[in-house]
């Protein structure tokens, strides 16, 4: 069995074995800690560096975890893509924004969030439930779902293994999934790119003021070719702080 | 010689001539709608002369010269036993002759008098063109061979009518009365459909020639014993009341005078609402079926109508509505005659009266011309020396009308006055039923008829009266109207003047082919024609009785004439008006017609326009539109505006929904079932009980079980059935544990119940 | 390596990481973090593929879950640049202060 890790998995298991080795059973519960501790801090912090690195946390413990379930590659890409690609791009928007946090949390419909919450909490215990009845000895489910007992079959989670998977039976996912990288990489350009002479003029200003010499860029403005909404702009939300 | 005859030809060429003038009129000008016009009407009648010049020379074996539009069913239905075929057929016995002949020819005087009358008038092509509609329709209606195909041309005329009285629309007046002829016209037309309806059910046919080879079935009791020929004659003859104008629907006649003269003239005196009598006549068959009920009906309302608008005439004021209550009066003569079974009488009447009457209204016509349009006589007087040919016509038509010798009037009225005192009425066979009681038998035999003939004779004696009081307060004496109306008073012109002497030339001699056997023997040439269509009356008078008929029926004329000349000679006398203030409640109740219009506002237009406000206001206005339509429109936009506040355009609130109904899908599948299998019915019998899981088609797939004592120890585990059954060893309080469970997502409900076993 | 009954608690941590996520979402006010919070949640996903995946010995899962990755990209990429851009125009990243598409 080849692993990226050999130092959490190297534990062969044999069949019909019940009691877990303590190694991994503590790599569980820390990793595991570890992920909710810092999805809770990613959710909860009013800070925005702070909550990007609590969650780029909660992903590394995330991709311990799939270590621990033979998922090798999967946790390296969890680590490569997730916590060192796309929470670098958040870093990145974070700093550029450079916004500061008036009230985090968004109370203005305490119906409507309570109603959301307690939705969202049903939600977690129900699902909870629900993946724990069907986990094995969770009775008719956890049968219907082919679940085996023992180790994993030699190359389980390998870059080979899934290599092999993507093309040939993921093949037609695959291909689709990288053009939509394609479109979302255009579409991204398309919707960050910004005409020279706004861009220039509105970045110079200190965060969360408004620049009353210059219009504000509105879409509309450039469908109707109207500009100069002066006294508008003074008047726009999230504009006046 | 072929008995077809191109009969269409006739009602076609007033047709094309409607069509023309309604489609081109108004570019044609005046003189060619008048060509049009008069030529479709002379062709027809040359058409229609020619036909009956046929049908009197050739031997027709069939006695009548038929025609048909296409040779396939015009309406053809199919139903259980009963086909139904009308053919679009014509034809042309002695009875439809004389109508044609009479409805062709005056009708063509009547349209080339309406050329000078209507000269100056806008509507002038819209005029002819509805009058050319007319004479189309009445022909229809004369010729049809067949109740369907009559009935076209009843309600033809019907709709002419309604056209041509609201032919100045532009006054409410004139359009209100176009509407009361129409809808009263409607409710007659009712009865006449259901009587058609009546006689297809038990015959099959509603021909006029195949009716007379069912009267077996005819003459079988439908209902109370009577036979079913009574019903069907009772009902043709509402339809008859309503178009014919008689007691209770003959209101809408004297208001129909709104229209223009002509108008009056040809539909409402000459041709349209004769048509009720020829359809007795010509249904006769129905009419003569033993128990004579039908036929006392309509002599007995021709009766009271006579007299009824003859008192009405003597007091009204307005020319043509002392005209209008004539004809109601005329036509009451008429139906007695149909009546009492001397059908030819009754038709003798009608052509007669065509002849007077058209002239009158044209004299009338003639009058309100140099009048400018006015049309109460007590403004008028002394219009003799200012109107000479009018007036010497009027003259005739008067002398006609009253009934004297030798007149038409006097030989049409004394066949009718004859008829009705030799009719025999039996209502019941000798020794059969409630009816033939000694005193009833009487009195239908003798003393009703002789009933009618006394309303008849007192009608005759007031219809002298008050035709000679319209003619002296108009002709004679001295001029009552403005010194501006005077000033323009004038003879009308030859167009309308010519057609008023020959009219009056016809009043004179059209009596002469109905003498009466008992002044020259072969002198009813008349009633010679009629007799292969109509039979003859039943009962002969003896000659003394039939001359002393005709003196009595003179004298009163004479007396009616005369009191007319000593309270009107000159103008209204002051004995005259003395007159009326002695009798004020009298004169009140004939000025304002018996209240009859009152009595049927308050019986019934108030009561159909409280409905109809209640159907416009509350059901339609209130419940459909404003509950109904606005209603839905209320609750959308109300559910609208309460939706409003979901789309507050925060991404995150939509958050919320798509969570919350996430989490309801998830409760609605995997929570739900078994709380809903959970909640158990219980059935006992004796000790044992049925317990059955709750929830219907949702539990399925799940499991259950049962600890029916609630020992802690389960009885039935895991069992698929939803009814269970336990027996207790006992009696006892138990308590039942019950548990649906969902095996898939492992989801579980208890539910507990105390059972009691006696 | 783990017991089989460990993967209930797996299982678990799935479900409570999507509902953090999903408060995440709905509560905070930032936009930035509302996308966090959604990677949040398709990681839980992606947590409760690889455990069935192991446990059927299957790696379809595991595939799946290369793919939600790929996607989750795609839509970090994208909703950055939204923010971006409607930062640029309305100087804010507060959620309930972009309520102008409700018109």
């Amino acid at each position: 069995m080849t692993s990226l890790l050999p130092l959490l998995s190297t534990a062969q298991v044999t069949p019909g074995e019940v009691e877990a080795p303590l190694g991994p059973q503590v790599a569980f519960w820390v990793l595991a800690a570890l992920t909710v501790v810092g999805a809770m801090l990613a959710v909860t912090r009013r800070n925005l560096i702070g909550a990007v690195m609590s969650l780029v946390a909660s992903f590394f413990g995330l991709a311990g975890l799939y270590l621990l379930l033979s998922a090798h590659f999967l946790a390296a890409i969890q680590v490569l893509v997730y916590a060192g690609g796309i929470m670098v791009l958040f870093v990145f928007v974070v700093m550029v924004l450079n916004q500061e946090e008036a009230e985090p949390w968004a109370l203005r419909h305490v119906f409507g969030l309570a109603l959301g919450v307690a939705a969202a909490v049903y939600l977690a215990v129900r699902l909870g439930q629900l993946l724990w009845a069907a986990g094995p000895g969770g009775g008719e489910l956890a049968s219907r779902l082919r679940i085996r007992e023992g180790a994993p079959p030699q190359g389980y989670g390998t870059v080979a293994a899934i290599g092999d998977y993507f093309f040939t039976e993921f093949l037609f996912p695959f291909e689709a999934v990288s053009i939509l990288l394609v479109i979302a990489v255009v579409g991204a350009v398309v919707l960050a790119r910004t005409t020279v002479a706004k861009a220039t003029t509105v970045y110079e200003l200190p965060p969360g003021e408004v620049d009353l010499r210059q219009p504000q860029h509105d879409a509309r403005d450039e469908v109707l070719g109207v500009l100069g909404h002066h006294a508008q702009a003074a008047n726009r939300p999230g504009g006046g702080h | 010689m072929d008995a077809s005859f191109p009969l269409h030809l006739i009602p076609l060429l007033p047709l094309l001539g409607a069509i023309i003038n309604l489609l081109l009129g108004r570019r044609l000008g005046k003189g060619a709608v008048a060509l049009v016009a008069c030529g479709s009407v002379a062709a027809a009648a040359l058409v229609a002369t020619r036909a009956v010049w046929v049908l009197g020379t050739e031997g027709l074996p069939s006695g009548a010269l038929v025609d048909r539009f296409f040779q396939a069913d015009w309406i053809f239905s199919s139903g259980d036993g009963l086909d139904l075929h009308v053919s679009a057929g014509l034809m042309l016995d002695r009875l439809s002759a004389v109508m044609v002949l009479v409805v062709t020819w005056i009708g063509l005087l009547i349209h080339i008098y309406a050329t000078g009358y209507m000269e100056h008038d806008p509507g002038y092509h819209r005029f002819f063109g509805y009058l050319n509609l007319f004479m189309g329709a009445m022909l229809i209606l004369v010729l049809g061979d067949s109740l369907p195909v009559t009935f076209v041309g009843w309600e033809g005329v019907g709709v002419c009518s309604y056209l041509l009285i609201g032919f100045w629309y532009a006054e409410d007046k004139n359009a209100t009365a176009g509407r009361k002829a129409f809808i009263v016209n409607r409710v007659g037309d009712f009865g006449f459909l259901l009587g058609m309806c009546l006689l297809f059910s038990l015959i099959g046919t509603l021909k006029y020639s195949e009716i007379g080879s069912h009267m077996q079935t005819l003459r079988q009791p439908l209902w109370l014993g009577w036979p079913a020929a009574c019903f069907i004659a009772l009902l043709i003859f509402v339809g008859c009341t309503g178009k014919s104008a008689q007691i209770p629907l003959h209101i809408w006649l004297p208001d129909a005078m709104a229209g223009p003269t002509p108008v009056s003239a040809l539909i409402h005196a000459a041709t349209m609402v004769t048509a009720g009598v020829y359809v007795v006549a010509r249904t006769h068959v129905l009419f003569d079926v033993f128990p004579t009920s039908a036929k006392m009906v309509v002599a007995g309302i021709g009766a009271a109508t006579a007299l009824m608008a003859a008192t009405v005439g003597i007091v009204q004021r307005d020319f043509k509505r002392i005209l209008a209550y004539s004809t109601v009066s005329q036509l009451g003569f008429m139906f007695v005659g149909v009546g009492t079974g001397a059908y030819a009488a009754g038709i003798f009447h009608l052509m007669t009266h065509a002849f007077f009457k058209a002239g009158l209204f044209l004299g009338a016509g003639s009058v309100m011309h140099a009048m400018g349009g006015e049309g109460d006589i007590t403004k008028m007087g002394g219009l003799g020396k200012h109107l000479p040919v009018t007036r010497w016509t009027f003259f005739i038509y008067c002398l006609a009308i009253a009934g004297i010798f030798p007149l038409a009037g006097f030989f049409s009225k004394d066949a009718i006055l004859a008829g009705a005192w030799a009719a025999r009425f039996q209502l019941a066979r000798q020794g059969f039923g409630p009816f033939s009681v000694e005193w009833v038998q009487h009195f239908t035999q003798d003393i009703y008829p002789k009933l009618i003939w006394s309303l008849l004779a007192a009608a005759a004696l007031c219809t002298a009266f008050y035709m000679w009081r319209l003619y002296f307060v108009v002709f004679t004496g001295r001029f009552r109207g403005t010194a501006d109306q005077e000033h323009h008073l004038h003879e009308s012109p030859p167009e309308m003047t010519v057609p008023l002497m020959v009219l009056a030339a016809g009043s004179v001699v059209a009596g002469w082919v109905g003498v009466p056997a008992v002044m020259y023997h072969e002198g009813d040439w008349f009633g010679a024609w009629l007799a292969p269509v109509l039979p003859p009356p039943a009962q002969e008078l003896s000659h003394s009785v039939e001359w002393g008929l005709m003196a009595v029926a003179l004298c009163l004329s004479v007396i009616g004439i005369a009191s007319a000349y000593l309270l009107y000679y000159g103008g209204i006398s002051e004995a005259a008006r003395r007159a009326a203030q002695i009798l004020r409640p009298l004169y009140l109740l004939l000025y304002n017609k018996y209240y009859i219009d009152e009595l049927y506002d308050v019986v019934f237009v108030r009561p159909l326009k409280r409905t109809a406000w209640f159907l416009w206001y509350v059901v339609d206005a209130f419940f459909i539109d404003k509950v109904l339509v606005q209603g839905w429109a209320w609750m959308v936009s109300m559910l609208g505006r309460a939706v409003r506040y979901l789309q507050n355009g925060e991404v995150q609130r939509y958050l919320v929904g798509v969570l919350v109904g996430t989490a309801g899908i998830l409760w609605v599948t995997t929570t739900l079932p078994p709380r809903r299998a959970a909640a158990f019915r219980l059935s006992q019998q004796g000790r044992r009980v049925t317990l059955e899981a709750g929830g219907g088609s949702s539990r399925v797939g799940l499991v259950y079980r049962v600890d029916w004592e609630s020992d802690g120890k389960w009885d039935e585990v895991d069992t698929r059935w939803s009814t269970l059954t336990h027996e207790y060893p006992g009696q006892g309080t138990y308590k039942i544990l019950f548990e649906a469970r969902d095996p898939r997502w492992g989801t579980s409900s208890t539910r507990r119940r105390v059972v009691h076993i006696e | 390596m783990l017991p089989l009954s460990y993967f209930n608690y797996y299982l678990a941590l799935g479900a409570v990481l999507f509902a953090i996520g999903a408060v995440g979402v709905i509560a905070r006010r930032n936009a930035l973090i509302a996308l966090m919070s959604v990677e949040l949640m398709l990681n839980a996903a992606n947590l409760t593929l690889v455990v069935f995946a192991r446990a059927q010995h299957d790696m379809r899962g595991q595939a799946v879950a290369f793919l939600t990755i790929a996607v989750a990209a795609a839509e970090a990429a994208v909703g950055l640049a939204i923010v971006v851009g409607v930062f640029r125009n309305r100087r804010s990243t507060q959620l309930d202060d972009l309520t102008m598409m409700k018109h």
